[in-house]
């Protein structure tokens, strides 16, 4: 029993409330919906959101930002795609795309946990020169004439109507919630972000971690950059803008807090299906996609605003009991006078 | 003064040797001796500012020294981070709780060991059983009272099998209960042959729990030894500095009478807020009234709830008659008082900012710089008139104030409390952190805006200075006034005593 | 010894222009904009026309008009990336209030302003008064305003991608007008938003306060200053900066779309840290981001120009630009290099005395 009202109280558990309200709620207007067709095509189409994410997720654990995830997806998905369009060895064309993502992992953790440059602005710089080195890759040739056997991966199912891709984006998700919250290590980066200094009290090497964070970030973004190549088929200089937003409003909506401490993969994975669900979900509900943005822009706010509150308010009320005992002590306990 | 290394055989669990550690220019720790043998409990006092944090932040590996040598068990260790000390079985029990407030309370205590998830439960629930607290390790660490905060950061040490744990301050939030089963564990501690350094501000502790007591002043250590060898008279006058019998008579002359039967200034009346509670005080026209106590009393609470930074729970505040209890920080310095903050560093100084935006920050309401722009020849008045009047070693107005030395930088904070011309200024440890010539520079500056007839509310743990400089003198202790001093009874004896919550006949109680 | 009692003179002031932290910093900006001319007139002179500099100016214009006033925001520590989502709905409002409502376009222009102005207050209040990240608000706010964008268009009888145009002449000789025969009106106008921009910031009681709680909101607070409310204004201000490029880029395309802002958010925030704001707030210069927009343009007009680099690699340089200015500055104001600086001064010294 105990269990069971652990899971409920878990912000996790909230999103994936919510998204399932969101499903009903469309399958209330539009029964057409409610198939397992349409249902699953919701959370394949989330696969490449999903990657972004979790990698965001990492960097948002330590209480900071990456805003260079949708350029690093895209500069991989461009390298990996033009080597593959012309018939090197795919694993060697995955290898090299990884290997962008590492590149710029490290170069971001360096910025941010070394030279202690604020993340949002660092990360800016990094994303500005990543989108340039796109252009460079696929602004006169676009990478479209990927080999069939590629694209047609991501269309390979494997439970029901579930594709492999996504199967796998979920097992990896598990993966790594287990490894952050069942090892040692793993606890270090929610350590970092919720008490940086109380870290380091107890041994956390933050600035370690902190490179850590971001070299996963950096992976996870361009072994999406992978899929994004396989799933769309096609990669233009203009693939994987606004992605970093997207990847944000995931993680918000999947219960990670911005100021970092709070929060788990599991929830970025919520949020990614959420994120990918809105237009087509609109579209069932009959709302032009015009709605869009507009509607994420509500929600967005709406939680992020809600969750400042709390947290502002558990804040003072913290502070106030602190001080509190301060007096009550004296009538409490030994006294004032006289010991 | 004597280590104990010569009188004992085994080599000591923690030995400091000759530690200096200097802030910029500012000496904090001035060569430091100490010694602590397995099981044994040495209570460490020392008033604000006698750098007992500092010393224990560098045995913790927090903070670097300059000079001097620390070892364990004999053999002389570098412990340059937190978590070489660990490494060496060295754990600090912060004063105030640095949990992680997302984690649960299990969470935070196992954090960054190696044994697996149920070995440490196991041994978790066992420690606990085994000492009689009663916590529940689900829930999460922000929902803690700060007394449950503390009893996990307690249980964090004991968990790690330190040879040395520091306790800083840890009974402050903790009740009566919690107190003696906190004895409980340090005794237990203690015959497994752990050392433990425990640092206090209660003097009653100190006999009940410590089997040796050092006491720390202005970075040294002025007294050493077994308990047994001293009586609370003892330990006050160590907390003294050493000329304090002839400090009686220094009051300066010539200072001019305080009016008592005029209205008062300022007035509390059962003044509650967070951090003290039922405050009544008056102050009078030209009067310096000292308030003093040590960390924690809620002093500096009482004047930030009186400045409007905080919700008032119940009393009142009167300036020159009119309720000001309540009212924004705005509206108090329109109504005539202006507070110095505590820390410069953290809430005075704006410090890319160059000396003249410092001293006119806050006279940007009203008309003195002018209706829409501002007026730089007023802003270069009211700075120069203040750079004048205190002396300020600046290179110019447009020096920033983060290069200034910490007295000036106090000089420039305090000129622009006056800046608003106000009927009373609060200074809050105005003269923490600074030479001692710029510090005659102040006092002289408050004993002239005494005889300008300003009154002053002079919050300080500095006891000397005090009795310098107040014409009345109230002690709070844990929140709550309890005792007041006029006259020849201003002295460094009585004022330490009552800090440290010993109230005896010369009070005139409140 | 400085006799510090005479009044403020002429070289007094001299003094102290050269020693505010950001005049020479704009020096230096003025000197890499001379450098961009000769580089890139020596290259090819046709790069030396100032119509031809007006002209690619024109697309400019939002970061220019913006970034003087998110200058305001990130002086106080905070962000704004939704601009340009607002600079597009206010586009958009023109548009239809003006063809499918029968507003008189001026009239509409103001309802567009307004309805800007309560966006930046909107989102300046999440900030400042619910303690709410700036950064997610106003990327919320960005999705938030396009979509209103969106859905502005669709009330009218203009399909969204076509955009409506055939606006009255005097609304289009708003950016029409040449003064002199040279100078774009827009031009003027930026001129005066940034003498506007210029006396706020560092002339007025409210600059001053914008900056203090930009170093410090506590220390302000303890100094009277309502931090919240200054926070918030500084949107409002960055709201209206967006909603008059709305109208003037309105007026110069002689479309009103909702995607009319662009993507100028990136180089918004460029323009601002190369202008000498500091990230973490409390130091900026409305002047030194007018500099830095302005070396960005020659910057993006002059490559192509020039040296042939196509347009869309630009981002490359931009962000490099970004990345060195950022690093260099922690790198020169970390204590530990001034002090090594300082070292070498005095060995050089020595050695040359």
């Amino acid at each position: 029993m105990n269990a069971v009202k652990k899971l409920i109280k878990a912000r996790e558990f909230t999103s994936f409330l919510f998204l399932a309200v969101l499903f009903l709620a469309v399958g209330l207007i539009n029964p057409a919906f409610l198939s397992l067709e349409n249902i699953s095509a919701c959370f394949n189409s989330s696969v490449v959101y999903t990657l972004i994410a979790v990698g965001m997720a990492f960097a948002i654990f330590i209480g900071e930002i990456d805003v260079s995830v949708g350029s690093t997806m895209g500069l991989s998905a461009a390298v990996a795609g033009t080597m593959i369009q012309n018939h090197s060895n795919w694993l060697l064309a995955f290898a090299v795309g990884i290997l962008i993502g590492v590149v710029v992992g490290l170069i971001n953790g360096w910025g941010v946990a070394v030279m202690k440059i604020p993340s949002l602005i660092f990360t800016l710089g990094t994303n500005g020169i990543l989108r340039g080195l796109m252009y460079l890759q696929v602004g006169v040739e676009q990478v479209n004439s990927l080999p069939k056997e590629f694209k047609d991966m991501s269309s390979r199912t494997l439970l029901g109507n579930f594709t492999v891709y996504y199967c796998c984006a979920v097992l990896l998700t598990v993966c790594i919630h287990l490894l952050l919250t069942r090892t040692r290590r793993g606890r270090y980066f929610i350590a970092v972000g919720d008490n940086a200094g109380g870290a380091e009290l107890v041994g956390i090497p933050a600035t370690r971690t902190k490179v850590t964070a971001y070299l996963i970030c950096g992976v996870l973004s361009a072994a999406a950059g992978i899929l994004f190549a396989s799933r769309i088929g096609i990669v233009t200089s203009l693939s994987g803008n606004g992605y970093e937003m997207k990847a944000v409003a995931a993680c918000v909506l999947g219960g990670i807090s911005l100021s970092g401490g709070v929060g788990s993969v599991i929830g970025a994975g919520i949020g990614a299906v959420i994120m990918a669900s809105i237009s087509y979900l609109l579209v069932f509900m009959g709302f032009s996609s015009n709605y869009d943005n507009a509607i994420t822009g509500v929600i967005l706010i709406t939680i992020v605003v809600a969750d400042a509150l709390m947290q502002y308010r558990a804040a003072v009320n913290n502070r106030h009991a602190r001080l509190a005992a301060r007096t009550s002590a004296a009538l409490g306990g030994k006294g004032a006078a006289g010991q | 003064m004597e280590t104990r290394e010569s009188t004992g055989k085994a080599a000591p669990l923690l030995a400091v040797r000759g530690i200096y550690k200097s802030f910029a220019l500012n000496a904090v720790l001035k060569g430091i001796d100490l010694d602590v043998m397995p099981g044994e409990v040495l209570a460490l006092i020392g008033g604000n500012g006698a750098g007992k944090s500092t010393l224990m932040k560098i045995i913790m590996g927090i903070y670097s020294y300059d000079q001097g040598e620390l070892s364990i068990n004999g053999a002389a260790v570098a412990l340059n981070r937190p978590s070489d000390a660990l490494a060496q079985g060295i754990y600090m029990v912060p004063q105030e709780p640095l949990l992680f407030p997302n984690m649960t309370v299990e969470e935070n205590v196992i954090i960054g060991f190696d044994k697996s998830k149920a070995e440490l439960h196991k041994e978790l629930v066992d420690t606990m059983a085994g000492i009689g607290w009663n916590l529940d390790l689900g829930r999460k660490a922000s929902s803690l009272s700060i007394a449950e905060q503390q009893l996990v950061e307690i249980l964090r040490g004991i968990l790690r099998h330190a040879r040395l744990l520091i306790l800083d301050e840890p009974t402050s939030a903790l009740t009566f209960d919690e107190v003696k089963s906190l004895f409980g564990v340090v005794r237990d501690l203690r015959e497994k042959g752990i050392g433990i350094i425990y640092i206090t501000h209660r003097l009653a502790e100190v006999f009940d729990i410590a089997t040796h007591v050092a006491i720390m002043r202005d970075g040294s250590i002025t007294i050493q030894g077994p308990v047994e060898n001293f009586t609370r008279e003892d330990l006050v006058k160590g907390l003294l500095p050493p000329d304090a019998e002839v400090s009686a008579q220094t009051r300066t002359a010539a200072a001019s009478e305080v009016d008592y039967s005029a209205r008062p200034v300022l007035e509390l009346e059962n003044f509650s807020g967070y951090g003290f509670s039922n405050v009544s005080l008056k102050v009078w026209p030209g009067e310096i009234l000292g308030v003093a106590g040590v960390v924690g009393a809620g002093r500096t609470e009482m004047a930030t709830t009186i400045f409007g930074m905080d919700k008032v729970l119940g009393g009142r505040v009167l300036l020159n008659g009119n309720d000001i209890t309540g009212k924004k920080t705005r509206q108090v310095i329109l109504a005539g008082l202006n507070y110095v903050p505590e820390d410069r560093h953290l809430n005075g100084l704006f410090k890319i900012c160059d000396v003249s935006a410092n001293t006119t920050s806050a006279s940007l309401y009203g008309g003195a710089l002018g209706r829409v722009f501002l007026n730089r020849k007023a802003e270069y008045d009211i700075t120069e008139k203040y750079v004048k009047n205190f002396r300020t070693k600046i290179t110019g107005h447009d020096q920033l104030t983060g290069s200034l030395s910490g007295g000036n930088q106090q000089k420039v904070v305090i000129g622009r409390s006056l800046a608003t011309s106000p009927g009373i200024v609060i200074l809050d440890e105005p003269t923490r952190g600074i030479d001692a010539a710029a510090r005659g520079d102040v006092y002289h500056i408050i004993q002239q805006l005494r005889e300008q007839g300003l009154s002053i509310l002079l919050i300080s743990s500095d006891m000397e200075e005090l009795e310098e400089l107040a014409d009345r003198v109230v002690t709070m202790y844990q929140g709550r006034i309890n005792a007041e001093f006029r006259g020849t009874d201003i002295n460094q004896d009585h004022l330490t005593a009552a800090a440290f919550g010993i109230v005896g006949q010369e009070a005139k109680g409140i | 010894m400085k006799d510090r009692s005479l009044k403020p003179n002429a070289s007094k002031t001299l003094r102290r222009l050269w020693n505010g932290s950001s005049f020479r910093w704009n020096l230096f900006l003025l000197a890499l904009i001379t450098a961009e001319c000769v580089v890139f007139g020596v290259a090819n002179s046709k790069f030396l026309s100032l119509p031809r500099i007006f002209a690619s100016a024109n697309g400019d214009l939002t970061f220019w008009y913006v970034s003087v006033f998110v200058t305001f925001v990130m002086i106080t520590g905070g962000i704004d990336i939704q601009s340009c989502s607002i600079v597009g709905l206010t586009s958009i409002i023109i548009g239809v209030a003006w063809q499918d409502f029968g507003m008189n376009i001026w009239v509409a222009s103001l309802l567009a302003v307004a309805v800007s102005v309560a966006c930046g207050a909107l989102s300046g209040f999440f900030v400042a008064y619910c303690g709410v990240q700036a950064m997610v608000v106003t990327l919320g706010g960005s999705f938030l305003y396009s979509g209103l964008g969106l859905l502005v268009s669709t009330l009218s009888s203009t399909e969204a991608y076509k955009g409506i145009s055939g606006f009255p002449d005097s609304f289009k000789a708003l950016t029409k007008t040449k003064v002199f025969d040279l100078i774009p009106l827009q031009m003027i106008l930026f001129l005066l938003l940034l003498t506007a921009a210029y006396l706020l910031l560092h002339r007025s009681k409210y600059g001053r306060k914008v900056f203090l709680v930009g170093v410090n909101p506590a220390a302000a607070e303890y100094s009277g200053i309502n931090s919240r409310w200054i926070s918030m204004s500084t949107y409002i201000l960055s709201g209206l900066a967006a909603g008059i490029t709305g109208v003037v880029m309105t007026s110069q395309l002689g479309t009103a779309k909702s995607d009319l802002g662009g993507n100028f958010t990136m180089t918004i925030i460029t323009a601002c840290v190369l202008g000498g704001t500091l990230s973490t707030g409390g130091k900026g210069s409305a002047i030194g981001t007018a500099l830095a927009a302005i070396s960005i343009t020659l910057l993006r007009f002059g490559m192509p120009l020039c040296f042939g680099v196509n347009k869309q690699y630009l981002d490359i340089p931009i962000g490099v630009l970004l990345v060195v200015v950022v690093v260099g500055r922690a790198v020169f104001s970390n204590p530990s290099v001034i002090a090594w600086a300082g070292r070498l001064r005095k060995k050089t010294t020595k050695a040359g005395s």
